[in-house]
């Protein structure tokens, strides 16, 4: 009973089955409607809130919101790094870094764009809304 | 005593010999299958149209889930080792696809019993396929926002070509039941 194959595979009724039961419609509808979901869930309205992922040493420290300005002080490896937020966009003013790479890559806007401050183990992300592809490899 | 032991033992024999052979030539189609697949040029990574899991389908309604398990195994292995991929990434998606839809097959099957046909089953086990799929290859190969947005085009290809796969195994399935019949 728990096994249909063993029933089937042993008797073969004479006259054939149709080839869509009244399950196989349910299972049909249940699928559809889940495959239409699936495109609610995954390609709807998001939420517009962009925020700056801030993390230290791999670990998420705190998400700026980018609609709130200010100036944060984020503790690294090797001391303070300054991360500004003004008027959606975020960027490092100032850190304790010989290079200053992280500096001088800028404001970031877009989602996806990273700053990344490597001796202080600091990265700054924005994420949210559209995010753009820096690589496609097919 | 000793004589109804050996005849035992050659009754499990001689079904283990009938149902390797079995798993050999249905594998054999199988992997026929899956290569001719591997050949064709797809429209969108990712996706292709899985007909090697008529076969698993057949296997499962006619002899049940252990042989259709041990097909599907061989079809992932020896496909693998043909097209190159063994023990690569797609090997893994391969796998996980493969043990997804074994277990969303066993799982309806069961609970469906004869109430669900061929079309039911493959849309299910090639829905269950697709999301081990994505799911593995979000959680380790690309975790990235846009494989996500890439669900619902593919959940749609499993539906439709589960619906044709599904067809296509509930017509052989007919033929096979009226030739038996016949006979």
């Amino acid at each position: 009973m728990a096994d249909p194959g063993s029933e089937a595979g042993s008797e073969y009724p004479a006259d054939p089955r149709p080839l869509i039961r009244g399950g196989d419609i349910l299972i049909l509808l249940l699928a559809a409607g889940l495959v239409g979901a699936s495109f609610g869930a995954f390609w709807g309205p998001r939420g517009e809130g962009e925020t700056a992922l801030v993390t230290v040493d791999r670990s998420v420290l705190r998400e700026l919101s980018l609609d709130q300005d200010g100036v944060f002080e984020i503790e690294g490896r090797i001391g303070l790094s300054t991360v500004m937020v003004d008027g959606g966009r975020v960027r490092f003013l100032d850190s304790p870094c010989p290079g200053r790479y992280c500096v001088h890559s800028g404001w970031l806007h877009r989602s996806g764009e990273v700053a990344a401050c490597l001796p202080n183990g600091i990265v700054v992300e924005v994420l949210g809304g559209e995010r753009e592809f820096d690589a496609i490899n097919l | 005593m000793s004589a109804s032991g050996q005849i035992g033992i050659d009754h499990a024999r001689a079904a283990c010999g009938r149902d390797d052979r079995l798993v050999a030539g249905f594998a054999a189609l199988a992997i026929a299958i899956h290569i001719l697949e591997a050949a064709f040029p797809s429209p969108l990574p990712g996706v292709k149209p899985g007909l090697a899991n008529v076969i698993t389908l057949i296997v499962y309604l006619r002899h049940g889930l252990r042989l259709a398990i041990w097909v599907a195994a061989m079809r992932v292995l020896v496909g693998s080792l043909l097209v190159g991929t063994f023990l690569s990434p797609t090997f893994l998606l391969s796998v996980t696809g493969a043990v997804a839809a074994l277990s969303a097959l066993a799982l309806v099957g069961t609970i469906g019993g004869q109430r669900i046909g061929p079309v039911g089953l493959s849309v299910v086990s090639s829905l269950a396929h697709m999301s081990g799929q994505i799911s593995v290859a979000y959680l380790l190969f690309i975790p990235h926002p846009a494989l996500l947005k890439l669900v619902p085009v593919l959940l749609t290809a499993a539906l439709l070509f589960g619906i044709v796969s599904g067809l296509i195994a509930a017509s052989v399935l007919q033929i096979l039941r009226r030739r038996a019949a016949a006979r």
